[in-house]
C-alpha cells in the first residue's frame, strides 16, 4: 500500500456555531472557522536538520535536556480581524485571533 | 429563496439564518462585527455608556456598504418565534443605537432630524417612499414599489429618528423611532399622525411582510 503525498501547509475551513468553538460562549451563529494544517517537510532549514540531530544525541553529551522542534510547524502567521456575534442571551461579544487568515511554516 | 419557515416548524430562526448567511461573506461578516464591536463598546469618557455617535455612524457605514440582499435579510427576517424577534430586535444593538434615559416627544425629535442635513433628508425620502396611498388597490407608492420604501427605510438607521421593533413580539411587531406623542399640547394630532408614518403604515407593514415571504425576492436583485 503506497502511502498519501502529505498535503502540505495550507489555510483549510469549516463550518461552525460559535458554541462548538469551546470558548465558552452560547451561541448559534454559524462561523468559518479558517485554521491551518499541512505537512512542512520541505521548508526544513539547516536549523531544523542540526536541530534534529543535536536531540538525538548531541544536547545529552553536552550535558544538556533540552528539548527543541525538529522541523517548522505549520501554524497562522495572520488572523483574521475581530469576529462579533450576537449569544443565546441576547448579549453581543466580539472575539479576537480565533480564525486564520496566513499559514505559514514556522 | 428559503426564508420561509416550514409549519409548526420550531427550531426555525430566520434570523439566526441570516446571520449566517453574512457570517459566511467574507465582506459582510467585516462590516458586521465592526458596527457590533463598535455599538458594544463603552465609551471611557461616558462611564459605562457607548458612544451613540460612533455607533450610529458605524451601522451607517454597514447599511451602505454591504449589499441590501443581506441587510434586509438581518433587519426584515420574517418570524414565528420570540427567540428570532428578539434576534430581529437587537439587529441595530438598541441598547446603543435607539434606547434612550428619556423619551423624547415625536415633534421635538423631529426638529433636532430636520436639523440634520442628512437625517432632513432621509426623512423625507422616507416619507415619499413610504407613504400610504389613499388608492385602495395598492399599499406603497409607485406601483408598490416595496423596496424602495425598505431602503428609505434602512437609510433612517444610524441618524436621530432610527426606528426600530419596540418589542420582541413575533407576530404583533410594531415600528417606531425613540420617542412618545406625550406631552404634545395642543400638538398631539400633529404628533400621532407624525408617529403613524412608523407605527401604523401598511405600506411599510406589507413592505416587511412581503419581504418575509420572498414575495420581492426578484425585485430585490
Amino acid at each position: 500500500k503506497r502511502a498519501r503525498r502529505p498535503k502540505p501547509c495550507s489555510l483549510r475551513e469549516l463550518e461552525l456555531t460559535v458554541s462548538e468553538l469551546g470558548l465558552g460562549y452560547d451561541s448559534d451563529e454559524t462561523v468559518m472557522l479558517r485554521y491551518c494544517s499541512g505537512k512542512c517537510a520541505a521548508q526544513r532549514h539547516n536549523y531544523d536538520i542540526a536541530m534534529q540531530h543535536m536531540a538525538r544525541a548531541g544536547f545529552r553529551k553536552r550535558g544538556r535536556k533540552d528539548k527543541v522542534s525538529n522541523g517548522p510547524c505549520c501554524r497562522p502567521t495572520a488572523f483574521e480581524k475581530d469576529f462579533s456575534f450576537l449569544d443565546n442571551r441576547s448579549r453581543y461579544h466580539t472575539i479576537h485571533n480565533v480564525s486564520a487568515k496566513h499559514c505559514g511554516c514556522v | 429563496k428559503g426564508f420561509h419557515c416550514p409549519d409548526g416548524e420550531r427550531t426555525c430562526n430566520p434570523c439566526l439564518d441570516a446571520a449566517k448567511a453574512c457570517n459566511l461573506n467574507n465582506s459582510c461578516k467585516k462590516q458586521r462585527s465592526t458596527y457590533i464591536a463598535t455599538c458594544n463598546k463603552e465609551d471611557p469618557n461616558r462611564g459605562d455608556a457607548c458612544s451613540r455617535k460612533r455607533c450610529h455612524k458605524a451601522l451607517r457605514m454597514f447599511l451602505d456598504r454591504v449589499p441590501a440582499e443581506f441587510t434586509h435579510r438581518l433587519l426584515f427576517c420574517p418570524c414565528q418565534t420570540v427567540g428570532c424577534a428578539e434576534r430581529r430586535r437587537q439587529t441595530i444593538v438598541p441598547d446603543c443605537s435607539y434606547n434612550d434615559k428619556e423619551k423624547p416627544n415625536c415633534l421635538e425629535l423631529r426638529r433636532i432630524c430636520r436639523q440634520d442635513s442628512l437625517c432632513r433628508s432621509r426623512l423625507a425620502d422616507y416619507k415619499v417612499n413610504c407613504a400610504m396611498t389613499p388608492d385602495s388597490a395598492s399599499t406603497c407608492p409607485n406601483q408598490d414599489n416595496h423596496q424602495a420604501c425598505l431602503a428609505s427605510y434602512t437609510r433612517l438607521i444610524g441618524t436621530d429618528m432610527t426606528p426600530n421593533y419596540v418589542d420582541s413580539s413575533e407576530s404583533n411587531w410594531v415600528i417606531s423611532p425613540w420617542c412618545t406623542c406625550k406631552g404634545s399640547g395642543n400638538q398631539e394630532e400633529e404628533c400621532t399622525g407624525f408617529l403613524r408614518h412608523f407605527t401604523d403604515n401598511t405600506c411599510l407593514r406589507n413592505a416587511i411582510q412581503a419581504f418575509g415571504y420572498g414575495v420581492d425576492n426578484v425585485q430585490s436583485r
